[in-house]
């Protein structure tokens, strides 16, 4: 995903909303994760869910701002956005691209091609 | 009478696969905590023989269709210096990308 930020980031707005956590080690884990290291119990509250997000966003060098959902998962429920999924929303605020939820749906290279046309019938318009 | 111990046997097994699809069908319904509690206690093997991938996308296909309006968000930021609203980002497209650590 940086690698598409990188390309974009001057005809888009790149943004994470870290959301809930999909294997958080009181809940399911995963043994991925344990050979990783990448073992945290769940947030108990917004505090712990911020600073677990700025970890994840150290950890995995993501260049492009995150955004913390609220501890009520609202914006979660509002996309369907667990485990991970992937949006874009065109510049008048409507959806242009849902990916399949993750982490199957997480396709990086579909969303590559929303962007393309996007950018494209942008440039189209102003000629 | 052999014949009809291995039809027995076969209708056995497929009613057992039909309820563990349907008991994972209904809990990917559920909330991700919910879910991941579910999943938890779910055998390994049970994987195999499931249509997993295929439950999950109808299951968690969400609401949201291309070309609704998306629903506004007011979020902070990780270090908490600002809060975003993606209404105020109208003018460039946005992408927004979900996720967690785990």
């Amino acid at each position: 995903m940086n690698a598409l930020y990188e390309r974009y980031r001057d005809s888009a707005a790149f943004y994470v909303i870290y959301i809930l956590e999909a294997h958080p080690s009181d809940v399911w884990q995963m043994q991925s994760n344990v050979r990783d290291n990448v073992v945290f119990s769940s947030p108990r509250d917004i505090e712990e869910r911020s600073g677990l997000a700025g970890t994840c966003v150290r950890k995995l060098g993501i260049k492009f701002p995150a955004l913390v959902d609220g501890f009520e998962n609202a914006t979660e429920r509002a996309y369907t956005g667990w485990p991970d999924r992937l949006y874009v929303i065109d510049a008048a605020g409507r959806v242009a691209y849902k990916s399949k939820p993750g982490p199957f749906g997480f396709l990086p290279a579909e969303l590559e091609a929303t962007l393309r046309e996007q950018a494209e019938s942008r440039s189209a318009a102003r000629q | 009478m052999v014949r009809r111990v291995v039809a027995g046997l076969v209708l056995v097994v497929l009613l057992g696969w039909a309820v563990l699809v349907a008991a994972v069908s209904w809990a990917m319904h559920q909330s991700p905590e919910q879910f991941g509690r579910f999943m938890a206690k779910m055998p390994g093997p049970a994987y195999l023989v499931l249509p997993f991938e295929t439950l999950w996308m109808r299951a968690r296909q969400g609401a949201l269709r291309v070309g609704d309006e998306a629903p506004d968000f007011n979020l902070a930021t990780v270090d908490k210096s600002a809060r975003v609203r993606l209404s105020d980002l109208r003018g460039k497209p946005v992408v927004l990308v979900f996720g967690s650590y785990t």
